[in-house]
């Protein structure tokens, strides 16, 4: 589904991404993990289009088609979708409002028919209930006010409204507290379908054991120094990453 | 604009002969003025010297072909400065060209006016020529239907200028919404000015539409006297007019009164929309809050000057401004002037003003959730806007005014070509 090859990134003239290899198929979950500053948020903010961050070298291929070519909305009608690290406030926009602007616009895009206001209402109250979320939500403008915790729970509400193929989920786990993080597993886990796949970055092995990875991957130093099984997770939280850093990357270059 | 068309203008309206003395007299006040030039400290960004050199005159013709919209409420018309509909069902609002000698209006008419410091010229050269107008009065403790005053102006070069007088006695409730359209592409001057007197614990929602015509003039004046625990609460939304300035001033009397002044403006194409706010707390425990936010797009202009005095014996004043503003193209500008003087101890103010851009970290956000970049641009002006609305929540009308909104925001990826 998700084909990352030699994927060589930079903000400016920083290089942040330096060659990233890594293979999704259509049902997996994959776990990448790996120190703070190492890239994982770059990667996932690249894969959703964002702006301002050069690809100097390398390509992503998604569901056979150059995903690297593709506007933003034009990748989220095809089925990407990023839960961000950092979620934005929008003052004004009431998150109902986000929601099923962002809906139509995905049905639109694949022929479907827009659904109106009592539709919509009828299918956004099924995910508010399957995450525990308040109907008051729904009114409130987008994440303004909502506590860290709230705004999590609110990107996982989007993405379940939009039921996208490929679902990046940048540290939702973070945060989160322990009835929330199942809550959040249980979002997660109802999406789950064999045409569907999941990339969860994340610092802590507790969200894995709600949703089982097929793989974990250790990002470091722009490149992907590692990858396991399940238990490459379970391992790094006992011996954390400093065995894995690799010699020459420019996380541990030495500086004279 | 030479002093025989103005005289000429004068020779038009009409009334009692001591209203006839108190229009020379202030005609040759306005005389001794001339009309504001950007000499004018306060009046620097828009001056109206350029009204000197056209050639205005009374409009002849009363106004007709009303568009059909509905109006949740009363609406009263009025065509090219006069109100056309001779039966009203209200029985709280006529016209002031009717009403001009009864005792009320003799007694209040002009009051403010003459007496609240500033804007002197358009004043006075409104109390010389004003023809018609509405009066509003509601006598204590009654309530007034929602009443929807109209403009249209339909005839160009015409100088219109309205007056209008709300009185509400102690306890009286109204809500007035103010419209002023014009013909599409048609040069008129539309100059008026609003005398609000509220008793004690009077309330008053007041909602100002400038939707005039692109090539149009306008020049508002409100002016609110209130005493003891009076409520003001208006919404302005100014995006109309060539060159528009709105000028609002607020005496907090008594103690408890208090006023919002809330409002949008977005100055597309080439608008210049400048509005001015001066409240004045008088006594203790008065309370002033204003929330405004403005566009400006392409080559427009927008102006928010906001002066909120406290003056030495209002203690336990509470005074809040917050004014944001969005540049959407490099021509276009914006210039904020907060000011608060304080001459007390012992109140609580709090202001903040800022001008930027859409923030292309939110644009991105809302595209990664397949909404397009116009769609996302606009769905950001909205929520901008929405942000200074707070007044419509339990107003009944913001469903009339949605649609005025829409057409008013700039339209998506002119952004990029204006
Ligand atoms: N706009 C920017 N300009 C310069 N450097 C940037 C910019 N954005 C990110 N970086 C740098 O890129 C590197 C990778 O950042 P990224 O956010 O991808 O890390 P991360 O692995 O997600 O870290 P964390 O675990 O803390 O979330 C960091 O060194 C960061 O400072
Ligand atoms: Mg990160």
């Amino acid at each position: 589904m998700l084909h990352i090859e030699n994927l060589h990134v930079s903000i400016g003239d920083k290089p942040i991404l330096a060659g990233i290899d890594l293979d999704v198929k259509a049902g997996e979950v994959h776990a990448i993990m790996g120190p703070n500053g190492s890239g994982k948020s770059t990667l996932a903010q690249v894969l959703a289009g964002r702006e301002g961050y050069v690809v100097t070298a390398g390509c992503v291929r998604y569901l056979d088609r150059d995903l690297l070519a593709l506007a933003p909305e034009e990748r989220a009608r095809a089925g990407v979708f990023l839960a961000f690290q950092y979620p934005l406030e929008i003052p004004g926009v009431a998150n109902v409002q986000l929601l099923r602007t962002a809906l139509n616009s995905v049905r639109r895009s694949r022929n479907e028919t827009e659904l109106d206001a009592m539709d919509f209402l009828d299918t956004v109250k099924g995910k508010l209930e399957l995450l525990g979320m308040d109907d008051s939500f729904l009114y409130r403008a987008v994440n303004e006010g909502f506590s860290g915790g709230e705004k999590k729970r609110n990107e996982i509400l989007q993405m379940a409204v939009l039921e996208p193929r490929l679902a990046i989920l940048d540290e939702t786990d973070s945060g989160l507290d322990i009835d929330a993080l199942k809550t959040v597993a249980h979002g997660v886990n109802a999406l789950k379908h064999p045409g569907r796949a999941v990339i969860l970055v994340t610092h802590y092995q507790r969200l894995l054991n709600y949703i089982v990875p097929d793989r974990v991957h250790v990002l470091a130093g722009g490149r992907i120094v590692r990858s396991g099984d399940a238990s490459l997770a379970l391992e790094l939280e006992e011996r954390g990453y400093g065995w894995l850093m690799p010699e020459s990357s420019p996380q541990t270059e030495a500086r004279p | 604009m030479t002093p025989t068309l103005y005289r000429q203008a004068l020779e038009q309206t009409g009334g009692s002969p001591h209203l006839l003395a108190a229009r020379e007299v202030a005609l040759e006040r306005f005389f001794s003025h001339g009309l504001p030039s950007p000499r004018d400290e306060d009046w620097k960004y828009t001056p109206l010297d350029f009204l000197e050199r056209a050639e205005l005159h009374a409009p002849h013709h009363t106004a007709e072909d009303w568009t059909s919209e509905d109006y949740p409420g009363i609406a009263l018309k009025y065509g090219n400065g006069r109100l056309t509909d001779v039966y009203t069902q209200s029985i709280h609002a006529h016209s002031l060209a009717d009403r001009a000698d009864t005792a009320l209006v003799v007694r209040y008419l002009g009051q403010l006016a003459d007496t609240f410091p500033g804007n002197t010229a358009l004043a006075e050269i409104n109390s010389a020529l004003w023809q018609d107008g509405l009066l509003l009065h509601v006598p204590a403790g009654w309530k007034s239907a929602p009443l929807f005053m109209v403009h249209r102006t339909s005839e160009a070069d015409a100088m219109l200028h309205l007056r209008h007088l709300v009185v509400l006695e102690a306890g009286a409730e109204a809500v007035l919404v103010e419209q002023c359209l014009g013909a599409p592409g048609l040069a008129y001057w539309h100059n008026s000015v609003t005398e609000i007197v509220l008793g004690e614990g009077a309330r008053l929602t007041h909602l100002k539409l400038d939707e005039n015509s692109a090539a149009a003039t306008h020049t508002g004046l409100t002016l609110v006297q209130q005493a003891r625990d009076s409520r003001y609460r208006a919404l302005s939304l100014n995006v109309g007019a060539r060159v528009a300035r709105h000028d609002t001033r607020v005496h907090l009397d008594e103690a408890g009164a208090t006023c919002q002044l809330d409002g949008v403006f977005i100055a597309t194409g080439r608008r210049h929309i400048d509005q001015h706010l001066h409240v004045d707390h008088r006594a203790p425990h008065t309370g002033s809050s204003q929330t405004w936010r403005g566009i400006a797009d392409g080559r427009g202009r927008g102006i928010f000057d906001a002066r909120v005095v406290v003056q030495p014996g209002a203690r336990k004043a509470d005074a809040l401004q917050s004014s944001r503003n969005l540049l959407l193209s490099p021509h276009a500008e914006i210039d904020v002037k907060p000011q608060l003087e304080i001459y007390t101890d012992d109140v609580k103010c709090g202001h903040g003003a800022t001008v930027g851009q859409l923030d292309p970290a939110e644009i991105f956000y809302l595209r990664s959730r397949g909404i397009d970049a116009d769609t996302a641009r606009a769905l950001l002006l909205r929520g901008f806007v929405e942000q200074a609305l707070g007044l419509l929540k339990d107003s009944g009308l913001a469903d009339w005014l949605e649609p005025h909104l829409a057409a008013a925001l700039p339209a998506p990826n002119k952004e990029h070509t204006a």
